[in-house]
């Protein structure tokens, strides 16, 4: 963001000594680096997996899990800093332009996808977070941008995560369909879980912010763009796969 | 003795007639086969100072008090600056000068693709550079881009007029055809994303301009920077010792070198000016996009009767249009062709060489339609090649110095064989399958070309020739020749190259020519180091020369006696037995091409559209191989390259403004390691017996040539898909996945009536 020019910084501030790193039961400091997360087999398959795909082995083992929760999006009309909907402009570029890296949800007024792999996989076992402020579950770290306000995420000023609650499922696993083998974002991530009461299934690389699918009957419902229709299909082949994955009669 | 010539010099499949002066080549070539040095794998001679970090690129060259350039570059496809002012800039800290469009011409004042240089500033730090920036005052007319290709030539916008190859009779052609397929094939434009950006340091000695620059052709900078700033040309001094990638895109000095060469004229000062990746991928040329609307026709017994193309070429702002209509026209013995190429001038970067220029992209059409026409016939892909192979050039009928590629297709047998197992792979949603294609190209080099060889009073050798490394291994080939020729182990013999002021002219490092040209050039002068130290020899020992020869560090003699060179070229004490060589002139009336196979395996998930790429065997003719390791790794960067271009990269362009989208390597997505097959490489290693002192052509581009189409070929056996644009990435896959089954669908629906 900085060599993008998004943000000016005239200083930066090491947040390592404020922030919890490390792994303790169900409980995962936000300062712990993805390669630390990927190789932890207290941790569950879905969040592992999501890490060990993400990125880069380099760029794991600097990126925390905190920082990855906020990335921004690689819409490419958002990064080269087109007047766009989430940069507080009157419409989305995407939409009529080149889009299929894009949304196929919550894309009416910003298309732009959400990166984070591990987000999907932390969505989809319900985890909870300790911020400076307050306690939240992480469906609640995240919002659709409006005309009032275009931040993707509802973290305020000087708010920083600092820790997060997985809870253990019985069964759960991460898919990703990208550009290449290695060092893609998703262009469909899918988390699954299972818990005793339920499956969760959350997606990644589909929408503005991390996406909990309410039902497989909800790719019925998805509002592809043009160019982005195929990620319907790779996303109902990927959630079929899954949900097969951890089915307990298996 | 010289002699002047008039011949046809090629580089990257264009012609030039020129006059040239050349020296008889009176080498006779080696026998066929590995030799004691040349023919066996040799790592390279510059590893271990590049693996330690102490080999020096252009982008280490420090030098005293050098300055920083940043560039302002047009942020519009098309435009106007109303408004320039470079005051503001210039006070800002560390500022040294500024460059605007009336202070050099390669800045401009109506740029016409984004990212076309319009101002440029020299500072202590690049920092400060790139700061003072945003300080500049400028104001746009923004314009309407041109950006379709299609409406490009409608409206008459073209870089150059169409060219037009014909042959026999199309009507014919139509008339004798049995089955006829007729498709539109599309390729991307691709970037060359070298892994070390273009960037030159120019630093003025008196009245001397040096330039460290990273280039494929020292003595073309050389040239083009005298010319641009009216000097001798033996006042521009051009080094580049080690060098990151050009892969076409460093042919010429480019704008960054004329702007460093400006501000340290100004400033007194030594200046750097290099890119950065984001400019890299803005305006540092490409392989330009292709719509190619193609038709074959052949008999039922596979003949072809017709190939017709008309090609458009998406050349950009500048540029030339490649030969794109090449393959089609030089591939296949067929009397009847019509090719049309044309070059869309248009608002986007101008093109530059990028390997294999045109044949890749023209190659990736050809193969496909002719595969799909060989499927029409129920004919076996491989046996459909055979039947139509050309024994003769056929553009103008000269023969060839030496053709394999009969050879090439009988040692893809075995490759080819593998598709009913590999098919036999497919289980659920993955279907395998496997694909070939071939590959036409030049790749002879030519002259002029020079080297001397050094002798010294230690009995080590130095071969001095002002050519480049561009990171092919050409000085560990250079070494090698040297090495064979003078009997030597090959760490007995150093190459000097890379400087221009060092050595004699010689070859481009560009359309597979710098083994080719420099090689023969090497051997001769070795040779002559060689000669003399017989000479020298014999009158030591009181024998006839022709009892000498040169083996395993000792002069030899028939009778029996054997004396390490040292012992002779120790008498010279600190003088120098000085060899002098130059490579010889072409074959006269014959064509030297480059030919080869390649073969695919690949696995397509048919739900996901994943694409997985698990083998690619390489079968090239290219003459003598002088270093199997060496181009047995030309061969695996070619493919790897060419599996970008097939599978994941793409320059993207905002449709309306004409932006590049794709300016960072996490959106132009490169292949990784993990995206690289199993490689198999095999060489028909037979000298081209017509073709200098060493049979050696060149191998830098035809391993890229076929990949695309052997991989969409393998993807159409797995799936049925037909494969007609690049990239194929997942909705590219999907997309061909649907079409094929609503076509099969509506071929069921027509047949069932009568079932």
């Amino acid at each position: 963001m900085l060599r993008d020019g998004l943000v000016q910084a005239e200083q930066l501030v090491e947040l390592r000594e404020v922030v919890p790193r490390g792994i303790e039961g169900s409980r995962i400091g936000a300062g712990t680096t993805l390669a630390e997360l990927e190789v932890d087999p207290e941790i569950p398959e879905t969040l592992r997996e999501a890490c060990a795909r993400a990125a880069s082995p380099q760029l794991r083992s600097m990126g925390t899990i905190g920082g990855n929760l906020l990335q921004a999006t690689r819409c490419w009309y958002w990064r080269l800093q087109f007047p766009c909907f989430l940069h507080g402009g009157d419409r989305c570029h995407a939409r009529q332009g080149e889009h299929r890296e894009h949304a196929i949800f919550g894309n009416e007024r910003c298309a732009s996808a959400h990166p984070s792999d591990p987000a999907a996989a932390l969505l989809a076992l319900g985890a909870s977070l300790r911020t400076t402020h307050r306690e939240l579950g992480i469906a609640d770290l995240y919002r659709l941008p409006d005309d009032a306000d275009r931040s993707l995420t509802t973290l305020g000023p000087s708010e920083l995560i600092l820790e997060l609650e997985v809870p253990p499922p019985e069964a759960s696993i991460y898919l990703k369909a990208m550009d290449r083998r290695a060092w893609a974002f998703p262009l469909v991530g899918v988390a699954a879980a299972r818990f005793a009461d339920g499956v969760r299934v959350a997606l990644s690389g589909v929408a503005p912010i991390p996406w909990l699918l309410a039902g497989p009957d909800e790719l019925d419902r998805a509002t592809p763009l043009p160019g982005t229709a195929y990620k319907v299909e790779i996303a109902r082949a990927l959630v079929r796969r899954a949900l097969a994955a951890i089915d307990e009669n298996r | 003795m010289a002699r002047l010539i008039r011949t046809e010099k090629e580089v990257e499949g264009r012609y030039t007639e020129q006059w040239i002066v050349v020296e008889e080549d009176v080498l006779d070539q080696w026998p066929p086969g590995a030799r004691r040095v040349v023919g066996r794998p040799a790592a390279r001679v510059d590893g271990l100072e590049r693996a330690r970090g102490e080999a020096v690129y252009t982008a280490d060259i420090q030098l005293p008090g050098m300055l920083h350039t940043a560039v302002l570059r047009s942020p519009h496809a098309r435009a106007r600056v109303t408004h320039l002012d470079l005051s503001a800039a210039l006070e800002a800290p560390g500022v040294r000068a500024s460059l605007g469009p009336e202070d050099s011409s390669v800045l401009v004042r109506d740029p016409g693709y984004p990212g076309a240089p319009v101002a440029a500033l020299a500072a202590d730090t690049f920092a400060q550079a790139r700061a003072a920036l945003a300080l500049v005052a400028v104001e746009w007319e923004v314009l309407e881009p041109l950006l379709d290709p299609d409406e490009a030539i409608a409206r008459g916008s073209v870089v150059s007029e169409a060219s037009t190859e014909e042959r026999g009779s199309v009507e014919r052609g139509l008339a004798e055809a049995n089955a006829i397929v007729e498709a539109e094939y599309r390729t991307q434009t691709v970037l060359h994303n070298a892994l070390e950006p273009h960037q030159a340091v120019c630093a003025w000695e008196g009245d001397t301009l040096n330039v460290y620059i990273s280039t494929q052709y020292i003595w073309g900078v050389r040239d083009e920077v005298a010319e641009h700033f009216d000097l001798a040309g033996d006042k521009v001094r051009v080094v580049c010792h080690y060098m990151g990638g050009g892969f076409g895109a460093k042919n010429n000095a480019g704008a960054y070198t004329f702007l460093a060469g400006e501000l340290a004229r100004r400033t007194g000062r030594p200046v750097r000016c290099a890119l950065t990746r984001r400019e890299e991928n803005l305006a540092t040329g490409n392989r330009n996009a292709t719509i190619q609307r193609l038709r074959a026709g052949a008999r039922a017994d596979g003949t072809l009767t017709l190939l017709t193309g008309e090609f458009v070429n998406a050349v950009g702002f500048s540029g030339w249009s490649p030969s794109t209509g090449g393959p089609m026209q030089m591939l296949y013995a067929c009397d009847n062709l019509q090719t049309v190429e044309h070059g869309a001038k248009l608002n986007t970067a101008p093109n530059a060489a990028f390997r294999a220029p045109g044949f890749v992209e023209g190659t990736f059409g050809l193969e496909c339609l002719v595969d799909e026409l060989a499927a029409k016939l129920d004919i076996d892909p491989l046996e459909f090649r055979r039947r139509n192979y050309a024994h003769s050039d056929l553009v103008d009928g000269r023969p060839f110095s030496s053709k394999n590629l009969l050879e090439c297709y009988r040692r893809a047998e075995p490759h080819w064989e593998r598709r009913h197992e590999v098919r036999a792979r497919s289980k659920g949603p993955w279907r395998y399958g496997v694909g070939l294609a071939s590959q036409i190209w030049y790749g002879g080099g030519g002259p002029p070309s020079y080297a001397w060889v050094r002798l010294g009073g230690d009995g080590r050798v130095t071969v001095v020739t002002a050519m480049q490394d561009i990171g092919t291994g050409s000085r560990t080939a250079m070494a090698q020749i040297a090495a064979e020729e003078l009997g030597l182990p090959l760490d007995r013999i150093e190459v000097s190259l890379g400087d221009s002021a060092r050595g004699p002219f010689a070859s481009i490092s560009a359309g597979s020519s710098t083994i080719p040209s420099m090689g023969p050039a090497v051997r001769a002068a070795a040779a002559d180091a060689g000669r003399q130290l017989i000479e020298i020899a014999a009158q030591r020992h009181h024998l006839e020369e022709r009892v000498l020869s040169l083996r395993d560090g000792n002069i030899v003699s028939a009778d029996g006696g054997s004396w390490p060179i040292e012992t002779i070229t120790g008498l010279l004490e600190d003088g120098q037995i000085l060899g002098k060589g130059a490579r010889g002139p072409n074959p006269t009336g014959m064509r030297t091409l480059t030919f080869g196979v390649q073969i695919a395996e690949v696995g397509v998930d048919v739900e996901t559209g994943e694409i997985r790429v698990e083998r690619i065997a390489a079968i090239h003719d290219v003459g003598r191989v002088i270093n199997p390791l060496g181009a047995s790794s030309q061969v695996e960067g070619g493919i790897i390259q060419g599996i970008g271009h097939t599978l994941s990269e793409e320059r993207l362009l905002d449709p309306r403004t004409g932006a590049v989208l794709t300016q960072t390597l996490d959106a132009y997505k490169l292949p990784t390691i993990a995206d690289v097959p199993e490689i198999v490489t095999e060489l028909v290693d037979e000298p081209d017996e017509h073709l200098t002192n060493l049979g050696s052509k060149g191998l830098g581009e035809p391993p890229i040539i076929p990949t695309s189409a052997a991989i969409a070929n393998a993807i159409r056996d797995a799936t049925g898909a037909d494969i007609r644009s690049l990239p194929i990435t997942r909705d590219e896959m999907l997309r061909a996945l649907r079409e094929a089954r609503e076509r099969s669908h509506q071929r069921e629906q027509v047949e069932a009536p009568t079932s």
